[in-house]
This record gives structure tokens, C-alpha cells and sequence, in this order.
């Protein structure tokens, strides 16, 4: 198991709990510090006040779309990375997405391994 | 050359009968063509040829009925002529000699010289006379007129003496007598003076009685001759006996009056035999005149006839088959190609729908799998993070084991759906940036042999300045393709086809198809996008095509309208985005 030595800031937005939380224990066994929001508002809300070294985003929200979520994140810290996580993504919402500034576009289940690798190499690259 | 006998014979050997729609099976309306084949042309066939030959039979038997009586008329008449001349020359030739003993007196009769006289003024008055003799009541032959004298003879025993003693006249039969010559003898007996009586005998020559029949025999197939009243026959015929030998045919039975009918021979030909007992007014004869007739040679002219009815009914039967057959074959064949075209549609539909069905179930599965098994796979994942992190449960393998399968569990999962989000894919738009020169020519390519065939000419021009623009190629160039194969379709040889592409405002192309083919009615083309509509003939089209187009083109956010008048030829003009939208589909 890869465990980061810094204290990434990571933020998961996702409606659905269990999964959200779950994922967040993980991360936080490897050493990131993981803030999660089941909304979209919640999550903007959030990212105004704070920044992140990473956003993990869902596109099935319930109450703004993911896409949308997306267009406001990189209004507001347009260089925060977000990775969008998706149940179900199709082709169109991959290209719209990378259209949009998405750094990554996953479908479900995530593989925490690569997750962990690419923070690694984008903290490399910050430093 | 083989394909164009097999186009000229296609209705006589159809399409139906080839049995290849076994993949369409369950989509046709009617599963046994050959079947409805074969009962339309059994039911055609007893309609028409039952009454024909019936009608054929019944004329026939009318026609042999008709014949038939006709042929006994005839011969009912014949032998009635014949029978009296035969009458009349016996009874001619015994009127003679009564007139003569009633005439002449017995003295003179029986001198020589005066019966010599009398036998050359019979033969002068009515001929066929050989002699004459007078017989006295004891037998003896008391006087003789003639070639052959035999006086001084005694006939008391003879049969002729004894019958004309009894009968007073008598008729011989034909008989060869003495001097070994047919002749008949004809006898009178009269009385003397003094009470005894004699008798006056002439001997007949059968010459001319043969003469007389045969005058009556018309034709090769008409026979006329005499028998005596056992069957023997008197004056010789061709085919049913020699003379004075049994006649081959059954002797008839007695009868007053002219008789006929049919008959067989010993070798089974038909016959029509009349027949008549020859009886003066005077004296009783032995003769029975037989009348004999071959049917088959006087039925030549209605064989003829017959022959031709057949040939007439045959060739008629013939054609009725061939026009029965031909009609059953088209008909059916026309059935069968548009319950075919119709399977044909309803497969693919219902293969599209399947498909259609198929990538939405495969989104829908992808979908709400994917979400409990992240849910798993965290879940899984911190459990095993939690093992590996305390030290107590790093070395128990096999709890990192069972934590492990199940992760791999959840990555197989994770593989399926992504490949059924791929498969749902397909049906979605890919879009790219395309020249539209390259996808024209890229579609024309299709084109060029069938132009140089039929000598079409094909017009591009896409101004220089085009952009490229963004959409799905595949899409684009089906569009085009369908356009471009139904401009094909619509014109004649020799015709022109333009196809241009410009820009339309800042951010629109369009693209036009025209053609100086057939044109189309202006009732049609409100119509001519509505899926089925076809205004080509046979199987040639199914409707689909400009349906089909008009769906791509909607789905490339685009716009698709024609013009067209007819005998002038038909424009289609497409306007499609150079950007398209975000919301595709």
C-alpha cells in the first residue's frame, strides 16, 4: 500500500454515502485529508471557502449536474484538478467533460492505486 | 445469357419456388408457396378442362348417334331398292310365262318350232331367258326350246316338279344343274283341255340378275348380294363368302319386311347388315337379299372430322395449361415478392429494434451496476487497507486472500460493464472535423462505374473557402450516399447530376443534389420523407431510403429540404451546422 507522505487536501463529491465515505477512509489511511460533499452546492459552497489539491466529482448529482458542478469549479479555482467519477459516463460526456477542463474521466469502480499515482505526479509537478 | 433466359423463364420457374426465405420464416404471411401454387393451378385446371371435355364427350356421342342413323337410313334404303328390283325381275319373268300358258294352247306349246318362237319373243321382250321346256303331268319333258335339248327326260322326282305340282309356281334357287351353269328355273303349272295338267319351265340366266344387284352397289364399301334360306350364298360377294358356300355372317330370321342393323364380323370390324326375304306377288322365293356395309370406310369423312376435333381440343388444352400455369406462376410470384419485401422490412425493424433495445438495456445495466459496485469495491478495498495496516492480520494470508477475490470479483465486474457501455456506444454520434470535397469524392467512388455505364454526368463544386466542418462522418456520408443513389435511380441515361457545397451564413454549409432527371409530381413531396412511401415499382424500393436520410440529417442537427418539377428534375438541398451542438441525440 502506497501512503503519501504529504497531506493532500482532497475533496469527493458524490451523492451517493456509503461510497463517498468509504472511499474518504481509504484516502485518509493514505495519509490524505479528505473533505466530502453529497451535493453540488454543498461542494461550490465549499470550494469558495476552501482550496484543494484535488476534486473527485460525480456527474449524477441531485441537484446540479455534473457537468455544470465542473463549469463553476474551474470559475472559481480554475487550477484545482477534478477528476470526474461516474457511474455511467458515455462518450459524449467524456468529450464535454475534457472540453471543460477535466483531468481525468473514470467510470466506476474506481482503482485507488491509479488515483494514488496520479496524485503523486501531480504533487512532483506542483513541487 | 444464362441470367437472361432465367429472367425470361423467371415466371415459369418463380422466385417462390427456389424455397431461400427460410432465414424470413416466421415473418411471412403464408408459409407454402409451392402449395397455393399447386392448388390454384389444380382448381384452375378442373374448371376449365371438365367442362371442355365433357362438352367434347357429349358432342362426340351426339356426332356417332347422328352418323350412325344416318348409315342406316341409308342402307335401309338401299336394300329396299334392291329388294324390289330383284322383285320385280323374278316377278316379271313369271308373269311372262303365266301370260304365256294362259295365251298359247297346250298343242302349240308343245310344237317345237312354235315354243322356239315363243322363247325368242320372251327373250327379246324382257331377255335373260336360256330356255324353255314343256313337262307333262307324268314328268316327262314333252317339249324343248333352247341350246341344251334334253327331251324325252323324266322329272317326276325332281324337287322343282314335285313343289310346282303342290304350289302351282315355283322359284328355284341358284343351282348349277346339268350343264354346270348358274341358273335359276322358274316354273308355271297349267292344265290341259282334257284336265291334266303340265308344266311350263324356263331356265333364267343369273347375268343379269347380278347386273341388276350390282347396279345398286355404291361406293368400295357396299355390298349387295343373294343367299338362299340356310345361309348359302347365290350370287358371289367380296368378303362374306364364294358362291354356293356358306355365308360367313349369321343367316336372319325371318321377316316380312325390310330390316337393318349392326353388326360384327369374325374379325370384329363393325358392319351395317340389312337384309330382305325376296317374295313376289305370284309365288314365294328362297332368296334373302343381304345388304352389307363396312363402317369404317364409310365413316373416313367423320374420322376426319373426329381427327380434327382432336387435335383442335388437344391444342386447345395445351394453351389453357400454359395460360393457366403462366397466370398461376406470375400471380403467386407476386404474392410471394411482396410478402417478402414485407418480412424483409418487418426482420430489420424488428433486428434494429433489438439492437436499439439491447444498447439501452446495456447503458441501463452499466449504470446502476456500477454504482453498488464501487460501493463494494470500497468497501472491500478499506477492509483489506485495515487488514494490511495491523500487524496482526498482515501474515494471515488467507484473510488478504478472501479480500483479494473479492476485489478481483469486483474488477471483473467492473470490465463487463464497461464493455456494455462500449456496445451502447455504437449507437451514439461520433464527431469529427470533416472536409466536405473528401467525404463527396469519398462517396462518389461508389458511383463512378455506374456513371461511366450510363454515361451521367457528375457536377462537384464546394467553393474553395469551405471550412471544415464538425460532425459524424459515417452519418454524412450516408446521407449523401442514399441521395446520390436515389438522384441515380431518378434520371436517365445520359442525364447530368450537380452536387455543390457553400457556405450558409457564418456558421451553416449547404449542400445541394440536383439532377435534370424525371422530377417528381408536387402532390408527392410533402411525402416523400415518410417512412414506406415509394413511388418505385416492384420491389425496387421499400420506402426507406429518404426516411432513413431524413432521420441522419436531423440527428446531424440539420435541415433537409426538395424541389422538383416534373420532366425538369429534383433538388435536394441539406443545410447542416458547421459546429454542432452540445446536445446531440
Amino acid at each position: 500500500m502506497c501512503i503519501v507522505m504529504k497531506h493532500y487536501d482532497l475533496l469527493i463529491v458524490d451523492d451517493e454515502q456509503r461510497f463517498a465515505n468509504m472511499l474518504a477512509k481509504r484516502l485518509r489511511l493514505r495519509g490524505c485529508h479528505c473533505d466530502i460533499c453529497y451535493n453540488g452546492q454543498q461542494a461550490l459552497d465549499l470550494i469558495r471557502r476552501k482550496s484543494f489539491f484535488l476534486i473527485l466529482l460525480d456527474l449524477h448529482l441531485p441537484d446540479i449536474y455534473g457537468i455544470e458542478v465542473l463549469k463553476q469549479i474551474k470559475i472559481i479555482s480554475a487550477m484545482t484538478p477534478v477528476i470526474i467519477l461516474t457511474g455511467h459516463g458515455t462518450e459524449k460526456d467524456r468529450r464535454i467533460c475534457m472540453q471543460q477542463g477535466a483531468y481525468e474521466f473514470w467510470n466506476k469502480p474506481l482503482a485507488i492505486d491509479e488515483l494514488m499515482a496520479i496524485l503523486a505526479r501531480i504533487g512532483e509537478a506542483a513541487a | 445469357m444464362m441470367n437472361r433466359i432465367r429472367k425470361i423463364f423467371g415466371s415459369i420457374w418463380p422466385e417462390f419456388y427456389r424455397q431461400d426465405d427460410k432465414h424470413l420464416g416466421h415473418y411471412l404471411t403464408f408459409t407454402d408457396y409451392r402449395k397455393i401454387w399447386a392448388i390454384g393451378i389444380l382448381a384452375l385446371v378442373v374448371t376449365a378442362l371438365v367442362p371442355l371435355l365433357v362438352v367434347t364427350v357429349i358432342h362426340y356421342r351426339l356426332l356417332q348417334k347422328s352418323v350412325d342413323s344416318e348409315l342406316i337410313l341409308r342402307a335401309e334404303r338401299l336394300t329396299s331398292n334392291a329388294r324390289r328390283a330383284v322383285t320385280f325381275f323374278l316377278e316379271e319373268r313369271l308373269n311372262a310365262l303365266r301370260f304365256t300358258v294362259n295365251e298359247i294352247a297346250y298343242d302349240q306349246l308343245t310344237d317345237t318350232d312354235h315354243l322356239a318362237e315363243i322363247l325368242r319373243n320372251l327373250k327379246l321382250g324382257f331377255g335373260g331367258l336360256t330356255d324353255l321346256s314343256v313337262i307333262a303331268h307324268t314328268g316327262t319333258q314333252a317339249a324343248y326350246a333352247g341350246p341344251f335339248n334334253l327331251e324325252g327326260r323324266d322329272y317326276s322326282n325332281q324337287r322343282w316338279f314335285i313343289e310346282c305340282q303342290k304350289h302351282h309356281f315355283y322359284v328355284s334357287e341358284i343351282f348349277r344343274g346339268y350343264r354346270d351353269v348358274p341358273h335359276i328355273i322358274i316354273a308355271i303349272k297349267s292344265f290341259r283341255p282334257d284336265g291334266a295338267f303340265f308344266i311350263l319351265r324356263a331356265t333364267l340366266d343369273t347375268d343379269r340378275l347380278i347386273q341388276t344387284l350390282a347396279s345398286y352397289e355404291t361406293g368400295a364399301h357396299a355390298e349387295i348380294f343373294l343367299i338362299n334360306r340356310s345361309g348359302i350364298v347365290q350370287t358371289s360377294s367380296k368378303h362374306h363368302g364364294e358362291i354356293f358356300q356358306k355365308m360367313t355372317l349369321p343367316v336372319p330370321s325371318y321377316s316380312q319386311r325390310t330390316h337393318v342393323a349392326m353388326a360384327e364380323d369374325d374379325l370384329g370390324e363393325s358392319l351395317i347388315v340389312g337384309y330382305a326375304f325376296i317374295s313376289t306377288q305370284i309365288a314365294d322365293t328362297p332368296f334373302i337379299l343381304m345388304v352389307i356395309k363396312h363402317k369404317a370406310g364409310m365413316m373416313q369423312v367423320w374420322q376426319q372430322l373426329r381427327s380434327n376435333i382432336n387435335w383442335f381440343v388437344g391444342f386447345a388444352v395445351l394453351i389453357i395449361l400454359v395460360v393457366i400455369i403462366l397466370t398461376c406462376s406470375y400471380m403467386v410470384n407476386l404474392l410471394y415478392r411482396a410478402d417478402k419485401s414485407k418480412a424483409q422490412t418487418m426482420a430489420l425493424m424488428e433486428q434494429s429494434n433489438q439492437l436499439a433495445t439491447i444498447g439501452q438495456l446495456a447503458a441501463g445495466v452499466a449504470h446502476e451496476i456500477n454504482n453498488p459496485l464501487a460501493l463494494i469495491n470500497e468497501t472491500a478495498g478499506y477492509v483489506k487497507d485495515l487488514f494490511v495496516l495491523k500487524e496482526q492480520y498482515q501474515r494471515d494470508d488467507e484473510l488478504i486472500g478472501y479480500i483479494d477475490d473479492v476485489l478481483d470479483a469486483v474488477e471483473r465486474c467492473g470490465t463487463i460493464t464497461r464493455q456494455l457501455l462500449g456496445f451502447a456506444r455504437k449507437f451514439e454520434v461520433k464527431i469529427q472535423k470533416v472536409k466536405l470535397n473528401e467525404v463527396i469524392s469519398d462517396v462518389l467512388v461508389f458511383h463512378n462505374k455506374e456513371a461511366a455505364y450510363r454515361n451521367i454526368k457528375v457536377y462537384v463544386d464546394v467553393t474553395e473557402d469551405m471550412p471544415p466542418i464538425e460532425t459524424d462522418r459515417g452519418k454524412l456520408q450516408q446521407i449523401l450516399v442514399n441521395l446520390v443513389n436515389n438522384a441515380f435511380q431518378a434520371v436517365d441515361n445520359g442525364c447530368i447530376l450537380y452536387i455543390e457545397a457553400s457556405p450558409d451564413g457564418a456558421d451553416k454549409v449547404r449542400i445541394t443534389i440536383s439532377d435534370n432527371g424525371c422530377g417528381m409530381p408536387e402532390e408527392n413531396l410533402p411525402k416523400i420523407f415518410e417512412p414506406f412511401f415509394t413511388t418505385k415499382e416492384g420491389n425496387q424500393g421499400t420506402g426507406l431510403g429518404l426516411a432513413i436520410t431524413y432521420g441522419l440529417v436531423k440527428k446531424l442537427h440539420g435541415e433537409i429540404a426538395v424541389k422538383s418539377k416534373v420532366q425538369e428534375g429534383t433538388t435536394f438541398t441539406i443545410t447542416l451546422p458547421i459546429r454542432i451542438g452540445e446536445e446531440i441525440i
